[in-house]
Formats: C-alpha cells, structure tokens, sequence
C-alpha cells in the first residue's frame, strides 16, 4: 500500500490505465498547459494538477489539449466513445455543464436507451466541484444533484484515495459513461492506495463510521465533515451509521435502508441545494419505504435554496458544516 | 499592427486636453487597482481568485470612452478594468473584491461577478463566451429604445472559441442589431496560447468577417489607436448598418488568476511586453512630447488615483462584513 | 527610511491551503535585483521557484526551510534598503494573517438557533396573520401554547402540526445504542448490513451466494445461512387434530394426550356454561413499543410490558380480579396473571403471582423461567395453578385480533393481537402509529359491562403511557 493524496492518486490511475489500455485518450481545457506558448507544452501539467506527465509519456494523439470550448470537448467525448475509444474528458469546473449540458444530457446519457441498446459509450468526465474556496456562483456548485437525475449516466465521487483509484478504474473499465467528481477540497487527502489492480464497484456505500442512534447518508466532502460530527457525537455516546454513498447513480438503496431499519433516525447531507436534490431524493426514499422503522422525520442538511455566495461569512453560512450535521443528529434524537 | 495614431489625430476627433486627463485617470485607475491587488491578494485577505486585467488598460478606456451610460457592455472574468472604464464605482468595488456588506454587489458575487446596471455595466462573468450572447440581447433592447445605443461584449481570444460566442455573432447579423463584439485578444486563453488556441493562425477579426459581420483591427495597448478605430465601428454601427467587430492586441502582465506561476512565458517575456507595449508610459510619452499634458498635470493624476486606491483599500479592509442571515436574500424579485 | 513589505507564503492555485519552504535562494540582508530567484516552495501539487518583484533584500527572515506554512503567512520581510530592528518587529507585529482557510473545514457556520419552547402563563392569544396550518392553529389553541415559543420550520417560518405537536410533548430522554467497532472490510460484494451480521454470528461470507443486484450478497442471505448453519429453537406451536370419526386415507390419527383431554374439557365447559361477554379496544402502542426500543441491553418483550399494565389495571378496577366460585367472588388483593404459554403439548396458563408488585424486567425474567419450564414440560403445579386473570397474546404470529374464552375460575381473560400501523385520530390529525387491538371476555356472571370498560380505559391509558409501568 502506497500512502498518496487523491490528486496523486488520480493521476497515478490515468497513468496506469492510460498503459494497459490504448484506446484511452485525455481532453480538456489546459489538461496539458501552455500549448502555443514559449514555455511549451506541459509547463503546467493541467491545472488541478491531476494529468501531469501524460503528454510526455502518451503524446498529442491520446492527450489533447482543447481550445475553451466546453460542448465540443464533451461532445467530441462522446462521439470518440461511440467510435469505440475511451475518452477522459475534463471539465475545469463542474459548474461548465451549463455550456455543455446537451451534449451530456441529450447525448451521451441517451445514445443506448434511443439506438435499442446497441450502442455503448464508455467517457469518463472528470469535472471538478464542490464550495468553499469562495469561488462565487459560478466555480463552487456541487452539481451531482443535477445529474444524478439525468438517465443514463453514472455519478462517481470519491472522497478518499483508495477510492480514487478503485473508482476511476472501474469507470475506465465499464461502458457507460460516467461523471466522476472531484472536490477541489479533497485533492491534498492523503490515504493508503491498495497496489496493483483495484477497482471498486458502483452502487456499494462505505460504511465509514457504525453505531445504532442515527444513519447519516452523505458523499463527497461531507463525508468529510460528518466524520468531524461523528467524532464528537461519539463523545456524548451516539452512535452514527455513516454512509459515504460513493455513487449517486447506481444508488445503494440497500445499505441506506438496511440502516435505517435499525437506527429508526436519518440524517441526509448534501452540499447542493434542498429542492429536488440528493437529500430529497435519498429523504423520500426512505419515507416511502421505511417508514415503519422511522421515529422521526429524516432532516435533510443541504445548502439553502441559493446560489453560491462569495464573501466568506456567506459562503460559511451557505455550507454545511459539521457543527450543523452534529445539531441535525441532536435534532432527530430529540424527536417527541 | 501599425496602431500608433497620432494624439492631435485624436484631438481632431474631439478629444479635449480634459478628456484625456480624464482617460489617462481612468488607465492609471485600473492599473493602480489591479497592482494594488496583486499586492493585497498575496496577505490571503482577499478570498476566492481574482483575475487581473493590467495591461490591457487602453482596450477597455479606448472602448469605453465611447459609450454613455445608457451604452450596454457585457464584461468576463478579467473584468476590473472594464468596470472601471465604464463608472462603476471604484471604492465599492474594492470593497466588493474583498467580500463586504456594502461591495457592489453586497459581497455576494466577487472579483468575477460585479455589475453596475446604473452606468450600463450588465456584470462580469465567470462563464467564458457567456457575455457575447447577452450582447446581441442588449442590443435587441437598444434597438427597440431607438435612441442609438448599443450592446457591446467584451470577449477574449479564448471566448472567441466557444460556440455561445459563434451563434451571438450569427444572430447579430441575422437580426442586424446594433451589437460590438470587442475580442481583446492578449496572447493566452488561461495557460495555453492563441497561436494554439484559435484555429486561424490567431486571427480573431477574420472569423467575424466570416460571419458576415464588417470587422476592425487595432493596437489594444495604445488608447490612440483603439479609440480611433473605435470611432470609425460605433459611428458605422450607430448608422443602423448592424454589428460589427473588433480585434484588439494587447498583453496581460499578469498571469490567468493571481497566483497563477506562469511558467508558459518565455525568458525575459514579461519584461518585454512591458517595456515595450504599457499603454500608460506610451500615452503619457506621446502627451508630453507632443505638448497636450504636462508632466506635471500627469503627476497629480497619479499621486490623486494612488490616494483613492490607498483609500479604497483602507476603507475595504475596514468595511464591516455581510451579515450570514443574509445569504437566502435576493434570489428572487419576490418569492 | 526603508519601505518594508510583508513577504507571504502565495496562493497558486484555488486549492492550495500551504506550502513548504524548499529552500531559501538568498541570504537575510543580502540585496538583491528583480528577477532574481528568492526561495523554492514546493505544494502537494508543484514546486515552483518565487522570483523578485523588484530590486530588495529580506532584514528578516521567518520562515524555516523543510516547514510547511499557510497561505498568507508572513516568511519574511522585504526591504528597498536597509532597516532598523524595531522597524522590522513593529512590521512584525502588526501583521494580521488573514482567515485563508477552507471554508467550512473547522467548526464552520452553524445552525441557526431555534427558539426554545418555554412553558407560558396565560397562552396568549394567536397574532394576526400568524403563519400557521390550519391543523397547528387548533392544536395550538387546543394545547393552551404560545405561538411565540414556537419555531416553524415550514416555509418562512410557518408553524406546523408537528412543530405544535413536538412544542406539546415532554422531552424524550432517547436511550442511546452507541458506536459500534468497525465492520472489517471485504472483498466479497456485500451490503454493509450483511458484513455486520457476518461478525456478529461469526458466518463467513466468502461462498456466499448473494440473491442482490449483480450478486450481492444481502442481509437476508447471511441470515439464511445463519439459520442453516444454526438451527433454530423448535416451533412452539400446538399442533391442532382435527377430530376424525374414522381414518380416511391422507390423514393421521392423534390420540389425545391427557393433557389435551384436560384442556378440551375444560374450555368446552368454560364456553358452554359461562355467559361470556366481549369488550373490545384499539390502543395506540407507538409510545409502548418506542419505550421498549430504547432499552439497552436485555430487553423485556411487549408481553411482559402488558402483563404489568394488566395488573395495574385490575389494581384500579378490582371487581375484574376475580375468580367465580358458585354464588361467592372471590376478589383478589394482588394480579395473579395466568399467562398462555403454547407448548408442544399444548397450552398452559403459568401464573405471575403478584405481577402488580414487580416490575416490568423481574416480570421479564419471571416470564423466561416459566416459558422455559413450560416447554420442557418442568412447570411446579403451584405455578399453574390459580390465577385471578388471564392474558393470552397471539401478536407474534401476525394475528390482528381474536377473543379469548375465559380460564375458569377466573372472571376474565384479555386477548391481544399484534400491534399493526394504522391511522388514529391525533388532536385533530391522523397519525399512521402501531395499534394494537385488544379483547377482553368477562363471566357476565360476575363481571358488569360497566366494570370491563373501566379496567379497559385503566389498561389503554397505561399503555399509552407507558412510563407509568415502571
């Protein structure tokens, strides 16, 4: 076992894939850097970091450098996938499916149900999410919600880097096309890395933290911060279930409802905003069909029904955090 | 680019020995307020990511020493300096930048989203080749107003690569609206460069030709050149003849966002571009030599501008912070 | 007087919260010229060289080489010249780090409080325009609550039925389970639940053969081979003959045992002589059963919670703890509660003597030991003897409602179903909650329908409330 951060970890995975499989091609906006510049191609090595190397090793034939042109970056993804290639495809910002929402809307998440199945288009978008750096309305979303509603593709979000190895492998690996998010805030998580092959199957949760009081059901960075919760709720003896769903599509319905069955009590968190988001759907879930094992109305912990603020006691204000998930805890144990 | 305009030329023009005092105020603004920043940004106080438009200065008062208030420009990321060349108030949007109650925009939108609908400003944007679009709408509404106003979008040479940008331009034609696309086109889209990027060997001005649009070119670190040319497209599109476009070369003196290392630039490149194409030093040159402005004049200008910048900051930093329970307020008009 | 500046660890990148200073490229006090290369910091992402900005020298500098710093942090100070030492520490001094941290990684914002309900004097009247349902408004006014003391968690703030009725009810003091020790991880492709069960009933999940998704191997599989693997206690249930004149082909002749001989007669007797009379109820048992839920450890079964409610109830309504003797009642000073325990053999009524005096875990225990002997057939005659009421509960096999025929000398027997979710009338509001249904047969003999329904009401509030068992 390798100890590396998940920007690491990521980038060590395209590496070894990008090996094993020559098919597998990278594109997106300054995944290389400085194309067309004096200082030369890969002066940056991609902005987050995560495709350094890969030009060098792999070339401008499977690592493309692409002008700011969102739709056609997806939407020559998908028509590479369709062509039997495994495109990567890199939006900077998740935020950018608002350029090129058809293309994965319209396109890519219904080519196989629309041509009867015969056809399969195996991208991978790797799109980078989530607040808390004050990046304003437009760079901070946690637009899984969104897409989680959107047939047809698979919404990935590792939040540790053991995942993000076993979860992009298997994302390059399979033939639907699958959104994989990536925190901005999570990248310098340091874990172990299983060596060799690892791949880890959608729609199977992490049990992160186990107790019999509450189930928490989360993903992405609030995982993160529920853990921070946790720790402290486990001082005052309540016992969580954490649940880091790692996919959003396949969902793992059983693991949430295997829990809750138990605990009677949920608490769903979710960095995106309440309405018609991963909360609802996860809170109605469980309302439909363990209703008889609840003993009280599950609370949601979302974002408010806003965009993203700037200024950094709005932001604050705006997220999340892990005092308001330990106060939902309290909250739904307190239920008369 | 030739683009060195003679300053009598521009005089002929109509320019007073006060406008220019007035357009050097307004370059030396937007380059005090973005090195000001560059400085600030560095404490960490400043949140989110910032994107500096210094160098580009004679672009965005060029332009905008054109427009009224009841002009419409749409503006990007980069967007301070339009900002400025168009009125918006200097002290609120540093307090903007920094995040606080009374900022432009009540701190809720930053360095990447200030608008100013009272001077025309329709806002900065954090979506590239978003603005052009809304452009071509602003000028559907100017039209309609029927009192020779324009829509205008600044754009860059890497929003020239996005579709959005390319069905703006066809729209303007088809519609034949009164609508500018300025494409300031400063060498790099982000970290990778137009050489690259922009699939006419660089040329902005011929794709929006192609579009059947009539299209200019100018020296964008020269106020001279930029309003000059500038004059001759807002009287050709002020006459109903529809849109036009123009391409400006300039330079960015500084990286994509503020702590961007850079290491796409050449040896000695940043040096060079500012030796050779810093639209302050060149105006003030030419204004001096050619006897227009005094040295002296200019100076109080600087010593005037750096004491608003002083006070902005200082103000800024002082400014109370937006209440938290604020953050559900204005989504929507009524709800 | 030499211009000092703050020289800060940079921020390249949205993402990056610190850096480690490489190496420092030049020497405190050592001048040099723009251009030149200052120090190397090194990110979780790059390593990038800090070039001058302008011709300078650092008087001071902070930072340690190998040392990881924030962004924004002051490694050292810049001058155009030369500086005094208290120049540099008033520079120092009044450096103010500003907050470069992640949003929200601490404690963050916190949930805005809500306003405590408080207990007011006179309920003072609902304001005008109030933002309330209709349901909460006449639960408001009904409970005598101040609107005030009230936080609405719908829209706006609007008050709620549930927020009325979470304002009217006593804090619970909820029992907690606590935090469990970590499930190991497997390679097997498994739900979270079932890995739980593997440890706990030592069960491998390797070979497993899951019945999920894509083979997933689910609770109910590890419970299938916990059952498989361990085989459970035998079925208590009476086997039931039916009576056969003569044996046709395809069906087995029983001989009655004698003890079976016993109960037939008796119970035919019963039903046959005594002028039975049925009172029925609907209880509500969500409060029971919450109560029950949150027991920790050894936890006694519904039963044994209504035996004890049962026996606190004929300590308040004493002409139904009874047995009928020809012309005399005998009324009994304490709840001796016969309890139907189903045997192989059949069914026996073992008694809790005094259950009124016991409390609901000694009744628990009580109850265990007299199962037990019953089924292995080891129960002491004084232990089925007796008994001035009894209770027979058929909820574990799913049954709804039933009525029961009385065990004579007794004067009534209660029969109770299973507790099952339905919608009651709840202040004005239907509440889905488990109901159970309960029947009560009484010996009209002695017992006046008058009497049955105030043991009835006595048992239902006790139940309802179940804290008074205790």
């Amino acid at each position: 076992m390798a100890v590396m951060n998940i920007r690491e970890a990521i980038n060590a995975t395209l590496h070894s894939e990008m090996e094993r499989d020559s098919d597998i091609i990278l594109l997106g906006e300054d995944v290389v850097g400085g194309a067309g510049t004096a200082g030369g191609q890969e002066s940056i090595g991609g902005i987050w970091g995560t495709s350094g190397g890969l030009f060098a090793k792999f070339g401008p034939d499977r690592v493309l450098d692409t002008p700011i042109s969102e739709s056609a970056i997806i939407g020559a993804a998908a028509g590479a996938a369709l062509a039997g290639k495994r495109p990567v495809a890199e939006l900077m910002f998740a935020d950018f499916i608002g350029v090129s929402l058809d293309q994965l809307w319209n396109q890519m998440g219904k080519f196989r149900y629309m041509f009867g199945g015969k056809t399969k288009c195996p991208a991978v978008v790797r799109m980078i999410y989530g607040a808390g750096m004050n990046a304003a309305a437009q760079h901070s979303q946690s637009v899984y919600s969104l897409m989680t509603a959107m047939p047809g593709l698979k919404i990935v979000l590792p939040t540790t880097p053991a995942d993000a190895k076993g979860l992009l492998t298997e994302a390059l690996r399979g033939d639907d096309p699958v959104m994989f998010f990536e925190h901005k805030a999570l990248y310098g998580v340091k874990g172990e890395v299983p060596d060799g092959e690892h791949r880890q199957r959608f729609g199977e949760a992490r049990m992160v933290r186990e107790g019999g009081d509450v189930t928490i059901v989360t993903c992405g960075r609030m995982v993160n911060f529920s853990e921070k919760a946790c720790d402290k709720l486990a001082g005052d003896g309540i016992g969580v279930d954490l649940i880091d769903l790692r996919t959003t599509s396949p969902l793992d319905e059983e693991a949430i409802l295997d829990s809750v069955e138990m605990t009677g009590r949920l608490v769903v968190v979710d960095e995106s905003p309440p309405r018609c988001s991963l909360a609802s759907d996860i809170a109605a879930t469980v309302a439909a069909k363990a209703f008889t094992s609840l003993k009280a109305p599950p609370i949601m912990v979302t974002a408010p029904h806003t965009p993203v603020p700037f200024a950094r006691e709005l932001e604050r204000a705006w997220l999340p955090s892990p005092q308001k998930i330990e106060d939902a805890v309290r909250q739904v144990l307190g239920f008369r | 680019m030739d683009g060195q305009s003679n300053p009598r030329e521009a005089k002929g023009n109509g320019m007073e020995p006060t406008d220019l005092i007035g357009a050097y105020r307004r370059m030396q603004t937007i380059r005090m307020f973005e090195e000001r920043l560059h400085d600030e940004i560095k404490t960490g106080e400043i949140p989110g990511f910032t994107h500096l438009y210094c160098g580009q200065e004679a672009a965005a008062v060029g332009v905008c020493d054109h427009l009224s208030v009841d002009d419409y420009i749409v503006s990007t990321h980069r967007g301070h300096g339009h900002c400025i060349a168009k009125g918006c108030d200097v002290k609120a949007m540093m307090k903007e930048i920094y995040g606080r109650a009374d900022g432009l925009c009540k701190g809720r939108g930053g360095s990447m989203h200030i608008a100013d609908l009272s001077v025309g400003m329709l806002g900065a944007n954090g979506i590239v080749g978003a603005g052009a679009p809304q452009a071509v709408g602003a000028a559907i509404a100017a039209k309609l107003n029927g009192k020779g106003r324009i829509g205008l979008a600044f754009s860059g040479d890497g929003a020239c690569n996005q579709g959005t940008t390319f069905e703006a331009l066809n729209l303007a034609v088809v519609l034949k609206v009164p609508a500018v696309f300025v494409f300031e086109n400063n060498h790099y889209s982000e970290h990778t460069g137009v050489a690259y990027a922009v699939g006419t060997s660089g040329d902005i001005a011929s794709r929006a030709e192609a579009f059947g649009m009539k299209a200019w070119r100018a020296n964008g670190s020269d106020y001279f050149d930029t309003y000059k040319v500038m004059g001759e497209l807002l009287d050709y599109v002020r006459a109903g003849n529809g849109p036009a476009a123009i391409e400006l070369d300039t330079e960015r003196f500084y990286g994509h966002f503020e702590g961007d290392p850079q290491r796409y630039r050449g040896p000695g490149e940043l040096d060079r571009i500012r030796t050779e194409r810093d639209a302050l030093v060149s105006f003030r040159t030419r204004v001096v030599e050619a006897q227009i402005l005094g040295s002296t004049e200019l100076d109080s200008v600087d010593s005037e501008v750096a004491q608003l910048i002083e006070e902005a900051v200082a103000e800024a930093r002082a400014a109370p912070p937006p209440d938290p329970a604020s953050v559900t307020d204005d989504v929507y008009v009524e709800y | 007087m030499a211009r000092l500046k703050p020289f800060t660890m940079p921020k390249w990148g949205i993402e990056m919260s610190e850096g480690t200073i490489a190496e420092w490229l030049v020497q405190e006090n050592a001048p040099f010229a723009k251009g030149a290369l200052l120090t190397l910091i090194e990110t979780d992402k790059i390593t990038n060289e800090v070039e001058a900005e302008a011709d300078g020298r650092f008087v001071r500098i902070l930072a340690k080489e190998g040392e990881a710093y924030p962004v924004g942090a002051l490694l050292a100070v810049l001058s155009d010249g030369e500086a005094t030492g208290d120049e540099i520490d008033a520079l120092i001094a009044g450096f103010r780090q500003a907050d470069t941290s992640f949003t929200g990684d601490d404690e963050g914002g916190a949930t805005p409080p809500a306003v405590q309900t408080a207990p007011a004097p006179p309920p003072p009247a609902i304001p005008d325009g109030l933002a309330i349902s209709p349901a909460a408004r006449e639960r408001l006014v009904s409970a005598g609550l101040d609107p005030n003391a009230i936080a609405g968690s719908g829209r706006d703030g609007r008050i709620t039925a549930q927020d009325v009725d979470q304002a009217a009810r006593p804090a619970v003091d909820t029992a907690l389970v606590g935090a469990f020790p970590p499930t190991p991880d497997s390679k097997v492709f498994a739900s979270p639940m079932a890995r739980r069960l593997s440890m706990i009933h030592s069960v491998s999940l390797e070979g497993l053969s899951g019945t999920g998704p894509r083979g997933r191997v689910r609770k109910v599989d590890v419970l299938a081979e916990v059952s498989r693997t361990k085989p459970a206690p035998p079925p208590a249930q009476a086997a039931v003959a039916q009576p056969a004149p003569a044996a046709a082909s395809g069906v087995e002749v029983i001989p009655m045992s004698s003890m079976r001989k016993t109960i037939a007669k008796r119970l035919a007797e019963s039903k046959s002589t005594i002028p039975h009379f049925y009172v029925r109820r609907r209880v509500r048992a969500d409060r029971l059963l919450a109560l029950r839920a949150a027991v920790q450890g050894q936890r006694p079964s519904v039963n044994d919670y209504l035996i004890k409610a049962a026996a606190l109830a004929l300590m308040e309504v004493p002409q139904v703890n009874i047995q009928v003797h020809g012309n005399a009642i005998h009324r009994f000073e304490h709840a001796d509660i016969a309890v139907a325990v189903a045997t192989e053999k059949g069914l026996l009524t073992p008694i809790i003597t005094s259950a009124d005096r016991m409390s609901v875990a000694d009744i628990s225990a009580a109850m265990a030991g007299l199962a037990q002997r019953a089924r292995s057939n080891r129960l002491k005659p004084e232990e089925i003897s007796g008994g001035s009421f009894s209770l027979s509960n058929l909820g574990g096999f799913g049954v709804e409602q039933f009525d029961a025929i009385i065990n004579p000398p007794q004067g009534a027997i209660l029969a109770v179903g299973t507790a099952r979710p339905e919608p009651i009338a709840d202040e004005g509001a239907f509440r889905i909650v488990p109901v159970f249904h309960l029947s009560l047969s009484c010996d009209h003999r002695a017992i006046d329908g008058a009497d049955a329904g105030k043991f009835m009401q006595a048992l239902a509030n006790l139940i309802e409330a179940p804290e008074l068992l205790d």
